[in-house]
């Protein structure tokens, strides 16, 4: 086993891109060691390369809940969990296929609740943790063409809440973050070049701070949410989103 | 993740600096090398702060107040708004001039104060606002219609100024503590009451002045750069909304 005695060891999924990515960067610099899956293999590797130079020490692709035994047994631990992964597909609810509605569905909410019941179990066991969820501003509004999205956003806030209520006893602490409308790979997926070109406009206009977010931006609200500088936060859903949903 | 020192220089003012939550944030920026002042009705124990005695629902006091300490370097960068107060009573022993008094403090204070660093923030282009709401504005509770009432309208007035505000790059957040071990609670609830608190907080703790001093920093820093009108709820999991 690795000693990890004086590093956070930090799981993060969707660690192969855009928000994932850039707080798994962010948190290698601090010293975690840093843990990253995503279901596409490129992507996790290059994220393990960025973070090689950044400074950090291990990285570990796989796309099933045992991974999580497997880093336990490697660490010793986990201390935070970042649950990010997420995949897009849209579509008019009229034209939805089953297909497309459990996609997200369980990449999302199932995916997500493997991983924190995976981890929680060892944080259980150690009385400390904390995990940041991936949820959206679209848990709160509606959005046309994203149904399935939508859905999925929500219960992620859901499944926070009820996360953070039944392990506040045991010292772990779980938020949802609510990012607005973020430069990633995922905001331009299903989008042609001029697709995502016309969004991104009519984003920024909409948008009070007129510009779209980046994924650097939306890492360092992951990072203080898992840092000890928020340890009287938990069940909230904090949104880095350029005054998309005020409420 | 964050500049070293991006605090050093920055010019600071602290409504209600003196107190409890405000007095652990002025403290905080001091260390941090930022440029301290403070208006409050009451002194400021700590020596690096520039202390003014003001009632921040006084306008020419308060428009005098920011118009001195923005000429010193022609700027104001941060705000922080904490001046309140906390009177409970019942609903139908409430007199207007009960009711005058809490909104004109904790509600049309913060409105004078921002307008009033605004003249500055705005042609800077660049500003950080934190204004102080409560869980109160959501949850209601006991005896507090007044002061519920004032909170509440300091989220309207904190979104309203965000999106008035934010292409000029000045962001407006607000942070809502649950009861913070502050003397202005402790000074209307007994120590059995405040013990009581933490059965309704699944963190099992009161909030302290370092909680609220960490949100605060945060949201001054530019950890939340694409946060604004955002309410960061600092309450242990009391309230999940």
């Amino acid at each position: 086993m690795v000693a990890a005695a004086n590093s956070r060891v930090t799981v993060i999924t969707g660690g192969g891109s855009g928000m994932g990515r850039a707080t798994a960067i962010q948190l290698a610099r601090r010293g975690d060691l840093v843990c990253i899956c995503d279901f596409k293999e490129d992507g996790v590797k290059a994220t393990a390369a960025l973070i090689e130079s950044a400074a950090s020490r291990r990285r570990e692709p796989a796309q099933v809940k045992a991974w999580i035994v497997e880093v336990i047994g490697k660490f010793g631990k986990i201390d935070c969990l970042f649950s990010n992964a997420g995949v897009n597909a849209r579509s008019t609810v009229a034209n939805m296929t089953l297909d497309q509605w459990t996609l997200l569905i369980d990449t999302h909410v199932t995916g997500s609740f493997n991983f924190c019941q995976a981890a929680l179990r060892d944080m259980v066991t150690r009385k400390s943790g904390a995990i940041v969820i991936t949820s959206s501003d679209f848990a709160i509004v509606g959005v046309p063409n994203a149904a399935n999205y939508c859905a999925a956003k929500t219960a992620l806030y859901s499944l926070t809440k009820s996360l953070a209520l039944e392990f506040a006893p045991h010292g772990i602490r779980v938020n949802a973050i609510g990012p607005g409308p973020i430069d990633t790979p995922l905001l331009r997926a299903g989008r042609t070049a001029e697709e995502f070109d016309n969004a991104r406009k009519a984003f920024e206009s909409r948008l009070p701070i007129k510009r779209l977010g980046q994924p650097e931006e939306v890492a360092a609200v992951v990072d203080f949410l898992l840092s000890d500088r928020a340890t009287f936060i938990t069940g909230q859903l904090i949104q880095p989103n350029g005054g998309q949903v005020m409420w | 993740m964050t500049e070293n020192n991006e605090h050093q220089g920055r010019i600071a003012v602290i409504t209600g600096g003196s107190g409890g939550i405000g007095g652990a944030i002025a403290r905080r920026l001091c260390d941090e090398d930022a440029i301290v002042h403070v208006l409050d009705t009451k002194e400021s124990a700590l020596a690096a702060v520039g202390y003014r005695q003001v009632d921040v629902s006084d306008e020419a006091a308060v428009d005098a107040a920011f118009g001195a300490i923005g000429k010193i370097a022609d700027k104001i960068d941060y705000l922080v708004c904490c001046a309140g107060i906390y009177r409970p009573k019942p609903f139908l022993e409430l007199s207007l001039e009960d009711w005058r008094q809490t909104l004109q403090i904790n509600l049309t204070g913060y409105f004078l104060c921002c307008r009033a660093a605004l003249r500055f923030m705005r042609p800077q282009k660049f500003g950080r606002i934190v204004m102080f709401s409560s869980m109160i504005a959501r949850t209601g509770g006991i005896e507090v219609g007044h002061y519920a009432a004032s909170k509440g309208g300091i989220l309207g007035l904190a979104r309203a100024l965000a999106v008035e505000s934010a292409a000029e790059n000045i962001r407006v957040n607000t942070i809502s503590p649950t009861i913070t071990d502050t003397p202005l609670p402790r000074a209307v609830l007994s120590d059995e009451v405040m013990q009581s608190r933490k059965a309704h907080i699944p963190l099992a703790r009161i909030g302290d002045v370092q909680d609220m001093t960490e949100a605060c920093m945060f949201l001054l820093s530019g950890d939340s750069s694409y946060m604004l009108g955002q309410d960061l709820r600092v309450n242990g999991g009391s309230t999940l909304w």
